[in-house]
């Protein structure tokens, strides 16, 4: 299964009041292309989803906020996970979708495949951990997303994913028009 | 030189909407992060780098709260992405106080000597509005500043020099 296929599920789950962060590159593009509602495509700050996820999840406790996050994103911006750590906050979602690659530039490998992204996050103290490997195994999808989103409290699901060859147009709004659909959401 | 009352510094934060402050700590804020800690109307996270802090805030305005910025300058060279391609380029306002080190009385701090000679010059080239606050204007500087904040929906710095908010 490739990311853009875990998106694209995603959009049967979510009930459309979630509040989605996404990341830069492909990620977005697709967040972009295939879920519905207005959401919050982030353009560049490569590594900020997390941060910009726990943000808005702090303004708006009774939201059910996502951050789908690309494994090169998720690590360049790591140490934002600890600071989730402290905070814990129950309404923040984390689906990381790991292809161990930036994808977006052309392919080149990550460190990912050298992290066991679940014990390091257990390692933080935040049990509510998931990790899956969906490159072979995809019957779980339904399921994991679910929990994910409409269970309670802070979680993170760590996928493996394809690598996402599937090529994506651009988001054609500006980003203050991103913001601007995406606060009149509140 | 005298320094800033922080409950009141704090007051005037809380009466201009202001709820949550995130940030890197350096001891020219320390009185100040003292009494932020222990302020409820306030909440503070403590930030493991600033573009994580400017991170925070954004999704913060995103959701609808207002937050302060508390970081060095050393930080401003930790932040240029962060606010050349998110704050800046969706029009986030952020009001960030960062720390004016590495000036005369910074002589023993080697550390600090370089980032102090830029600081107005990284500022300019980022096109962020910069103040300087001391004890006697600090209301009159903020009231502007957050004006100016307001007008163009992008972050301001406000310089913030030895003894003014902490030791
Ligand atoms: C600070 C910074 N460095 C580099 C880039 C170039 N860049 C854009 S997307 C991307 C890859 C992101 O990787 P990942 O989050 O794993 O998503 P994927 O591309 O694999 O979907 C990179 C390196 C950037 N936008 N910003």
């Amino acid at each position: 299964m490739k990311g853009a296929e875990v998106i694209s599920k995603l959009s049967t789950i979510l009930d459309g009041e979630e509040l989605v962060v996404s990341s830069n590159g492909n990620v977005s593009r697709q967040a972009y292309h295939l879920l519905q509602g207005d959401q919050f495509y982030i353009r560049g700050s490569m590594g900020l989803p997390v941060p910009i996820g726990l943000g808005l999840a702090l303004a708006q406790p009774r939201r059910t906020v996502l951050v789908i996050t690309g494994d090169g994103n998720f690590l360049m911006g790591l140490s934002a996970m600890t600071t989730v750590a402290y905070i814990k906050p129950d309404n923040l979602k984390i689906i990381i979708l790991d292809n161990e690659l930036y994808s977006t530039t052309g392919g080149q490998e990550t460190v990912s495949s050298a992290i066991d992204f679940s014990i390091m996050i257990i390692g933080m103290g935040i049990d509510s951990v998931k990790s899956f490997d969906m490159r072979d195994d995809e019957n779980l999808i339904t399921e994991m997303l679910k929990d994910t989103i409409h269970k309670p409290g802070l979680k993170i699901l760590h996928l493996k994913v394809e690598d996402d060859t599937i090529k994506v147009d651009d988001i054609p709004q500006h980003p203050t028009v991103i913001k601007d659909n995406f606060v009149k959401r509140l | 030189m005298f320094m800033i009352d922080s409950d009141n510094f704090l007051s005037y934060l809380t009466d201009n909407g202001f709820t949550l402050s995130t940030g890197v700590p350096c001891s020219y804020f320390k009185d100040l992060l003292l009494a932020l800690e222990k302020d409820n109307r306030f909440t503070y996270i403590p930030a493991t780098r600033e573009d994580e802090a400017i991170g925070l805030a954004s999704g913060y305005f995103l959701g609808g709260g207002r937050a302060f910025l508390i970081i060095q300058n050393s930080g401003l060279a930790n932040i240029g992405d962060a606010l050349t391609s998110l704050a800046q380029l969706y029009q986030i306002p952020l009001l960030v106080f960062v720390s004016y080190r590495g000036l005369e009385s910074d002589k023993d701090s080697p550390e600090h000597v370089v980032m102090g000679d830029v600081t107005k010059p990284v500022l300019d080239a980022y096109q962020i509005p910069y103040w300087t606050i001391q004890e006697h204007n600090w209301k009159d500087v903020l009231d502007n500043a957050l004006e100016v904040m307001e007008e163009i929906k992008k972050p301001i710095c406000i310089l913030v020099k030895k003894g003014v908010l902490g030791e």
